[in-house]
């Protein structure tokens, strides 16, 4: 079996008003093979200079063009050919173009993740693949989730459970949809005192709304596969939370939702381990509490057999 | 071995998601019904606020005991008391016998919910809230600090006049409780053995809906289901029948009446001014001093907050200049340069525990405000102290009269001095908080603070120093957040110690705390 691999996903770098940063990986279809393990530097920029509070869209002359930036070494390693591990530790920084609140960099939220492979069966000219996937964030750092847009995330623990399921033609290209859960904790604010979904809070901790991510993704291999483009369209669906009041603050509370599209290529030097590159473009399209952001992301991989 | 891996996955998956079920966060703060420490025979010869005889507002005779008149009120009473629904004795047990809490907290959630600034218009000009139209965006009020603290004086005093009227009553009629008179009737509380007529929780239902139905008109609806659901409580407790509480209702009207007279002509109306008015202020202060403060957001906001709520009508303190503090170094002399440097090492060195103090004080946009921090804690000290309600409404009014003096008194230096921000005057600076719209000196936080830590440690002077702490700690929050250097901390926390002198000395007049 070739060594197919591939750790970072395009939603690498869901960033803007909340982050949903790591552990996105596990949403692929690739597995690698047992012993095999890919290690990844990947740099995300998003930027926006409008967003939506509560679903209309605001612009802030004090904010001008906010930017986060992600740098983010990832590794992942195949346990047993149907059982990868998937290891990252993103570092972010923010910042707006105007006004005077200062941006914020560090460590942002270790992830963990497992992916297993369920099913795989020969259909027609193609194969078809289950998987399932496992992943838990926490973190890393004391930064203040509560300082948003800045903040580095939002804070809290979070446990994701997906399933992906893909069609892949023996000529090349795939169809992949996936459909995750993604279930937070409470995070920590530095005030005991909040207003969230007209009700006062007499505590510091805000119960970040859970969410589901659903993603349909379009691909195919191209120069006996040496190449892989991508085109994707994901959906994230906050389960509760408040909208962002009247030319206020945003908060970790806060119901986010988007729609966002993208394209991602991967080129392999070899076709069995070594170097690889990654290119990828998003644009969110419609959202809710969040930045409109767009931002491209670059990585670079390194693959080997090391058991 | 396959099948192994799945099921650990498994295993693990639905062992988090048992666990980490989130809590219920609490929306208020959990206390039941108590205990008074003691009953405060004589509070109805404590000094009025507003009011100049504790029989200013007249009440019936009550019917006596075993009269048919009183017999059938009784017989009424137990009978909502055996017939009460599960909502009904949820809001016995959430209004408590000390339900002055909770209108308090009400009013911190009012101020709160209405505090958020004007959006710009897209001409970059700046709506204003119009209390004659006050559903029209920006809506009315926008309970900024100012406003907050005010607010706060004018419910707490229209409470602590009506309740120092019905202890007066109380022990003039010596009316026993209703579950005193018919052992049928269980109270709901402790039974602290309280005089019923007039019902204290009617005086402060009525009262508290009144003073909170004019200052945030839009709420008008939900004060009166509150206030119906309190009044119909006091029965379901068994601890009044109606004539206590129509009693009750007829003084919290009129103790209403007269602070809203007072609101109504206190300058308060005035307070946010033209931008004429705003820049003949400002320039004002630039031919004296050499200097002035500009807002620097973007659109700016050409007129400052609230101008001349200094002109806001006093409560203890004589005049603004009784309190104003002297003139702050100027921008770029020695004094001046020493703080802007040390603003520039907070900002570059902050440490986790300063950052923790600049949010925890922030109290900024969207939150109960400074004023109503102090309310916070005075709820909480009242409930550790077992006070009774006439007794916490002393503490509430001596306490938010100081607060809105500080307040005004700050207002006034700042307008005055009209001193520029750091963001202004150290170039490319940039903060962790949001700065104000207003001058920084003196330091508002530092002067609402100042004052209420005074009059708190009067009233419970076991946490003093606790009270004092806090106020450093407010004072040195907008430090350490970069928006205010530190003699705006250091002259608004002075500021506001001598505003609480002159309400302390007044309080002293009654001899007994």
């Amino acid at each position: 079996m070739k060594n197919y691999f591939r750790f970072l996903s395009l939603l690498c770098a869901s960033l803007g008003l909340l982050s949903i940063a790591n552990a996105q990986t596990p949403l692929d279809g690739l597995m690698m093979p047992k012993g095999e393990i890919c290690i990844a530097l990947q740099y995300d920029q998003v930027s926006w200079d409008r967003y939506w509070e509560g679903s209309t869209t605001r612009v802030n002359q004090n904010i001008g063009t906010f930017t986060k930036q992600m740098g983010m070494p990832m590794i992942v390693g195949g346990i047993t050919d149907k059982l990868n591990v998937i290891l990252s530790l993103p570092y972010v920084k923010t910042e707006a173009s105007a006004g005077q609140l200062t941006g914020v960099q560090g460590i942002q939220d270790f992830g963990l993740s497992l992916k297993a492979l369920l099913l795989e069966k020969s259909i027609g000219k193609g194969k078809l693949t289950g998987f399932s996937n496992l992943s838990f964030s926490m973190p890393a750092s004391n930064y203040l989730s509560d300082y948003m847009p800045f903040s580095l995330g939002f804070g809290a623990n979070e446990l994701g459970i997906r399933a992906i399921g893909k069609y892949e033609l023996d000529k090349g290209p795939y169809l992949r949809a996936s459909y995750s859960y993604l279930h937070r904790g409470v995070t920590e604010a530095e005030r005991d005192f909040y207003y969230a979904g007209q009700n006062a809070y007499y505590t510091a901790k805000m119960d970040v709304p859970n969410a589901f991510l659903g993603q349909v993704t379009l691909g195919s291999w191209m120069f006996k596969k040496k190449l892989r483009v991508e085109a994707s369209l994901t959906a994230i669906k906050s389960t509760s939370g408040d909208d962002i009041r009247v030319y206020s603050m945003p908060q970790p509370t806060n119901k986010v939702d988007f729609d966002r599209v993208e394209g991602f290529a991967q080129y392999y030097f070899k076709t069995n381990g070594g170097f690889g590159l990654i290119a990828s473009y998003q644009k969110a399209i419609s959202g809710r509490n969040m930045g409109q952001f767009s931002g491209y992301g670059l990585g670079i991989t390194y693959q080997f057999k090391a058991f | 071995m396959k099948k192994y891996n799945y099921s650990i996955l498994l295993l693990v998956m639905f062992a988090f998601l048992g666990s980490s079920c989130v809590e219920d966060l609490p929306t208020k703060y959990e206390f039941t019904g108590y205990q008074f420490s003691n009953l405060d025979a004589n509070a109805g010869q404590w000094k009025l606020v507003l009011h100049t005889s504790n029989e200013q507002i007249p009440l019936p005779t009550p019917a006596a005991p075993g009269s048919a008149e009183l017999l059938k009120e009784l017989a009424d009473a137990k009978e909502m008391q055996n017939k009460a629904t599960s909502a009904q004795l949820e809001a016995v047990s959430y209004w408590t016998n000390n339900p002055l809490l909770r209108w308090n907290e009400i009013a911190l959630e009012l101020a709160t919910k209405y505090n958020l600034i004007p959006a710009p218009n897209p001409d970059g000009s700046y709506p204003v809230p119009d209390p004659a139209n006050p559903s029209k965006y920006p809506k009315f009020p926008y309970s900024h600090p100012p406003y907050t603290s005010r607010m706060l004086a004018y419910l707490s005093v229209a409470q602590y006049d009506g309740l120092i009227m019905a202890w007066h009553y109380k022990y003039k009629f010596k009316r026993q409780a209703s579950y005193q008179l018919d052992p049928q009737i269980k109270s709901a509380y402790e039974n602290n053995g309280l005089f019923s007529y007039p019902s204290d929780g009617a005086v402060v239902a009525t009262a508290s809906r009144d003073i909170l139905t004019a200052m945030f008109p839009l709420e008008k609806e939900f004060l009166a289901q509150k206030a119906q659901e309190h009044l119909e409580s006091l029965l379901v407790a068994g601890i009044n029948v109606a004539s206590d509480v129509n009693a009750g209702k007829l003084i919290g009207a009129e103790v209403a009446k007269t602070a809203l007279a007072r609101a109504s002509t206190d300058g308060m109306k005035n307070a946010q001014t033209t931008r004429v008015k705003s820049d003949s202020i400002k320039n004002a202060a630039k031919i004296r001093f050499g200097w002035a403060w500009e807002n620097q957001e973007t659109p700016q906001r050409t007129v400052g907050l609230v101008p001349l709520f200094s002109k806001v009508r006093l409560w203890n303190v004589p005049n603004v200049e009784a309190i104003r503090p002297g003139p702050p170094p100027a921008p770029g002399s020695p004094v001046f340069e020493e703080s802007a440097k040390e603003l520039k090492q907070y900002a570059n060195n902050l440490t986790t525990n300063q950052r923790r103090i600049a949010n925890f004080w922030n109290d900024g946009l969207n939150t109960y405000t400074p004023p109503g921090h102090w309310n916070r804690f005075a709820k909480e000290e009242v409930v550790a102290n077992k006070l009774n309600p006439v007794r916490t409404a002393r503490v509430f009014a001596y306490l938010n009269m100081a607060i809105v003096d500080a307040g005004i008194g700050c207002w006034d230096a700042k307008y005055y001095y009209h001193y520029p921000r750091p963001i202004q005057t150290i170039p490319g600076f940039k903060t962790i908080l949001g700065t104000p719209n207003f001058p920084a000196y003196t330091s508002g936080h530092a002067s609402f603070s100042g004052a209420a830590a005074e009059v708190m440690a009067h009233f419970f002077p076991a946490n003093a120093s606790q009270f004092r702490t806090w106020a450093e700690e407010a004072a040195m929050s907008r430090v350490y957040g970069g928006i205010h250097y530190q003699f705006d901390a250091d002259a608004g926390l002075t500021q506001g110690r001598q505003a609480a002198s002159f309400a302390i000395t007044k309080a002293k007049l009654d001899g007994v705390d």
